[in-house]
């Protein structure tokens, strides 16, 4: 005779619509703690400003997303979270970014440092040309923490969803993975420094739609316990994953110079439902140019 | 600018005041057919409503394949969530008036009270003057006129307790109870419209500010 189970263990309770509302809503992520701060923040290239008049919160253990057309200076900004653009000449930043409250462009600040709390994950997966291994224990050997370093690996990979596929062949050149695979292999790597944030500079564009989806489960995951900042042009990405959306656009000035600017900054339901800005409105409705 | 995806949704509007035209005339054949006890015009009700039928099918199908292809955000997203319950709510009506066209037959030989007939009258200008205002609220994207269709839906209740408390002044003759009894469902029918025609403006509203909210706490 066939009995209904009521085996409480093979139950998954599902999500509820007060879940649902209450992970969207108004009470949702903009009470939490401020990661970073940014004030009139203003970005320039040799004298060129690419992106002025920036001021927002980045909310803890949740993913906010930049969007808008190219030029409007949503990666210069991003970049300016972990120091990047030190790196470029002729880059010179105002205004303040602050991290726990503590400026991040202050002169006792150390770069490496910072880029260590708060990691990068960029557009086209860049592994090392080394063993899946290596390119894990990189960073935390250049740290020098040394101990259970099998275990930090096993851990970071675990945690980027791609333990099970390469268990078996750690040695292996990591560029024998597919391109899902490498770019799951850099948030790994950029995890197994044990960092605060994670910045992703269109961390899925060059990907294909599984493995779209795949990074996408995976950072609906790690926002459990990371601040996540994505970048992307595919603004049903942002729809899907970020708990708040920013839309910057681009201003042309009357001599043809062209400035990034942020339009408007929200939950990312109340941007993709009841914008407040007819530009955001007409950007995000497809309604441009 | 997608072009293709603002053609669709233009003829989904247009299709949708189709749809509502259709659903003018099935109400005015039916008001007509009751009060004349035309039992001819009730059975021509009672075949139009395959056309309003066709309309609310491919309405919906023209929507399940815009959500499917377009995904549609902000005012476009409230836009499709606006025609998806009015094209519902248009249908209902449809239905209600093939109700009173059955109802009609169902009343064959039986003797009419002419104050109540009048009171149909009114009460199907009066739901055809709502239906009227909540398609061109919608058109115009109008909250004030959406709004403004309560106070119309107060006027269609009044003559709908008007009706009932003729009904109980008839008397114990027990063909005008017969009539009286379907009568009522009649009245009930013109009334529910009203009510349809209130949520329709609802729609409109939520389309023009973004929030879900009924005109009034009160089921109508």
């Amino acid at each position: 005779m066939v009995t209904m189970s009521t085996d409480s263990s093979t139950t998954i309770e599902p999500m509820s619509l007060a879940d649902i509302a209450k992970e969207h809503g108004d009470a949702g992520v903009t009470n939490r703690e401020a990661v970073f701060q940014v004030n009139d923040l203003a970005v320039s290239y040799s004298g060129n400003v690419a992106i002025r008049d920036v001021s927002l919160d980045v909310f803890e253990n949740a993913i906010t997303a930049f969007i808008g057309p190219s030029g409007c200076g949503k990666s210069t900004l991003i970049r300016c979270f972990n120091r990047m653009n030190d790196l470029v000449p002729g880059a010179k930043i105002a205004g303040q970014v602050l991290y726990h409250g503590k400026d991040l462009y202050a002169d006792d600040v150390d770069p490496v440092e910072v880029r260590r709390r708060i990691g990068m994950v960029f557009q086209k997966p860049n592994p090392f040309p080394k063993s899946i291994y290596d390119n894990i224990a990189f960073g935390p050997r250049v740290l020098g923490l040394k101990d259970d370093m099998d275990g930090r690996v096993e851990r970071a990979l675990q945690q980027a969803a791609l333990w099970d596929e390469v268990k078996d062949r750690l040695k292996e050149s990591a560029l024998g993975l597919s391109g899902g695979q490498q770019q799951r292999l850099c948030i790994a790597r950029c995890l197994a420094v044990e960092p605060d944030v994670i910045l992703m500079d269109e961390p899925a564009s060059a990907l294909d739609p599984i493995s779209t989806t795949r990074i996408e489960d995976l950072m609906h995951e790690l926002k459990r316990e990371y601040t996540i900042v994505i970048v992307t042009h595919n603004m049903q990405q942002a729809a899907r994953v970020a708990d708040m959306t920013a839309f910057f656009s681009v201003e042309v000035s009357p001599d043809g110079k062209r400035t990034g600017i942020i339009v408007e900054y929200d939950r990312t339901a109340k941007i993709f439902t009841t914008p407040a800005d007819k530009r955001t409105e007409d950007y995000v409705t497809g309604r441009f140019g | 600018m997608r072009i293709s995806f603002q053609e669709e949704l233009d003829a989904l509007e247009s299709s949708l005041r189709v749809e509502g035209e259709l659903v003018l005339r099935s109400l005015r054949g039916s008001v007509e057919a009751v009060c004349a006890q035309d039992l001819e015009l009730a059975d021509e009700v009672i075949a139009f409503d395959d056309d309003v039928d066709s309309q609310y099918f491919a309405i919906e199908q023209g929507i399940e394949l815009l959500l499917a292809r377009q995904t549609p955000v902000a005012s476009d997203l409230r836009l499709v969530l606006a025609l998806l319950k009015d094209n519902l709510h248009l249908e209902r009506m449809g239905d209600l008036c093939v109700t009173i066209a059955k109802l009609t037959k169902l009343t064959k030989g039986l003797q009419p009270d002419d104050a109540l007939l009048e009171g149909f009258k009114e009460m199907g200008e009066r739901a055809e003057q709502m239906i009227r205002v909540a398609l061109r609220s919608l058109e115009q994207r109008d909250r004030v006129a959406a709004e403004s269709l309560l106070e119309l839906d107060e006027l269609i209740d009044r003559a709908n307790r008007r009706v009932v408390n003729r009904l109980l002044d008839l008397g114990h003759d027990l063909e005008v109870r017969e009539w009286g009894l379907r009568m009522i469902l009649v009245s009930r029918c013109l009334e529910r419209i009203g009510d349809h025609a209130v949520d329709i403006g609802e729609q409109t509203a939520y389309l023009v500010t973004g929030e879900f909210r009924e005109f009034t706490d009160a089921s109508h």
